[in-house]
Formats: structure tokens, sequence, C-alpha cells
């Protein structure tokens, strides 16, 4: 996983944590010799994280929350 | 131990919600979906193996209800056109603009300005089954394999799916930074 083309491939993968191990160090040790990768990495990283951040600030309604709660009191 | 796993089931309740509204578009089938999701897993919490992941069964338990209740009253966006995106285009198209990353950080220059409601309608004009994926993926961190459980497909098509809705998402994301004023249009030559 020497080439910026290589380790672009698995960008997702790495950002998701679903390499092995193995592959994980392979993909650092490029990100740590190679600004431009490192720059594009993290710009991946931080636009899945405002995805997440944005979505996860809607709760459920409290009358939803009460309804569930009952029914399950309810059994 | 029931009355364990109704409280525990009962915590992820945001979670199904905000799952449900993203797939349904809409808060009153949401609210319903979720109502009889937590309906159909407190009758068969019997099945429910101790030890195994509760927050991906109750996911698991969504998806199925909302394909067999809800899905064939949505308007659904057209599912063609999802591969004729480049590949990384909204960090190709902020480069091009100038945007030098060593120095600036793009994200922060456009990602931070984004709003919640951009975000969202990014995310809900995605074809169904891409909508899904980044929902589960990206806003409820399941992993790949828990994602293959949930929606019922094989892991490379999770990767697969993952793969293309981010694409999507962020050609998505670049319009609705140029919508509002974030950054300026690149022309095909790369100029603003």
């Amino acid at each position: 996983m020497g080439t910026c083309s290589q380790t672009i491939e698995h960008l997702y993968a790495y950002i998701d944590r679903e390499l092995s191990e193995q592959e994980q160090r392979e993909v650092q040790a490029h990100l740590d010799r190679c600004p431009p990768c490192r720059d594009h990495f993290r710009f991946e990283a931080n636009v899945l994280s405002l995805i997440g951040q944005r979505c996860r600030q809607t709760s459920a309604p409290p009358e939803l929350k009460d309804r569930v709660r009952k029914m399950c009191q309810s059994g | 131990m029931q009355a364990r796993l109704e409280q525990e089931a009962l915590e992820h309740i945001d979670a199904l919600y905000r799952t449900a509204l993203r797939m349904t578009r809409n808060a009153a089938d949401a609210e319903d979906l979720v109502q009889e999701v937590y309906l159909r897993a407190f009758r068969s919490l019997h099945q429910f193996t101790e030890g195994t992941n509760l927050r991906a069964w109750l996911f698991r338990i969504l998806t199925n209800t909302y394909i067999n209740e809800y899905r064939r009253r949505q308007r659904r966006p057209a599912s063609a056109s999802l591969d004729d995106i480049e590949e990384f285009y909204l960090y190709d198209h902020l480069i091009d603009s100038g945007v030098q990353p060593s120095v600036e950080r793009p994200e922060d220059i456009v990602l931070s300005k984004l709003s919640v409601d951009s975000v969202i309608g990014a995310i809900e004009e995605l074809p169904e089954e891409f909508r899904q994926v980044v929902l589960l993926a990206d806003v409820e961190g399941f992993s790949y394999r828990d994602i293959a459980s949930i929606v019922d497909i094989p892991i490379g098509t999770v990767m697969s799916r993952l793969y293309r809705a981010r694409r999507r998402l962020q050609r998505q994301l670049y319009d609705a930074a140029v919508e509002s004023g974030v950054i300026g249009r690149v022309a095909a030559d790369g100029h603003v």
C-alpha cells in the first residue's frame, strides 16, 4: 500500500475502521509520510463526522416516548 | 430480565426515530413506524438472544417494518445517475477552487457553515437503499457487518452502496454550499 492511489482505495474502510490491523498500519504509515493524502483523509473523515453530528440532533418527540413507555408497561 | 430489556430498548428510541424520519420523510409516519417497531419488538422479545446486539436487532425490525408497511407509499427519487459523479467530488472541487488544504482546512471553510437542513436535505435526496446505509453507517455508527445483518445484504453490497451514496452526497453537499453562498461554483476549467 505504498502509493497514493493504493492508499486512497482504502480511504473509507480506513475511516470506518473496517481494515485489518495490518492494513490500518500500512495506511497510517503512508499518511505519516504523505501530507496531501493526510489532508484528504482528514477532510473526508470530517465530512462524514459532520453528516453524523448534524443528523443526530433530531430526537424522538416526548409524546412518542410516553406512548411507547406506556405501551411497554401495559405489556 | 424482560424489564431490563424493555428499559434498554427504550434507550434507542431517539436513534430509531431519526432513522425512521429520514426514511419516511414524514414525522407522523415516523412516529407510527417507531411505535410499530416497539410493538413488534416487545411481542417477539422471547426471540431475542441475550448478549447479542439489541440495537442492531431493533434496527432490523425497523427496516423490515418500513419495507413491509411504508415503502410502497414513498415517493422515491430516481435511483439513476448515481454513477456519473466523480469520486471525492466535494474535495476535488474545493481544491480546484484554489483552497490550499495544507494551509486552510477546507472542511472548516465549507462544512462548518452548512446548516442542519442542508445536510438533511442532501441525505433525503438519496435513493432509498443508499440513504439507508448512510444513516446506519454515518449517523448511527453501525459496522459493515451489522448493516449487512440489518438490511439483509452481503457486506460487499454494503460497501459498494455506501461508497456510491457518499459520492452522491458529496455532490449534494457541494451544490448546497454553492446555493447558500458558502463557496463559488467552480467552472469546468477550475476557475471560480
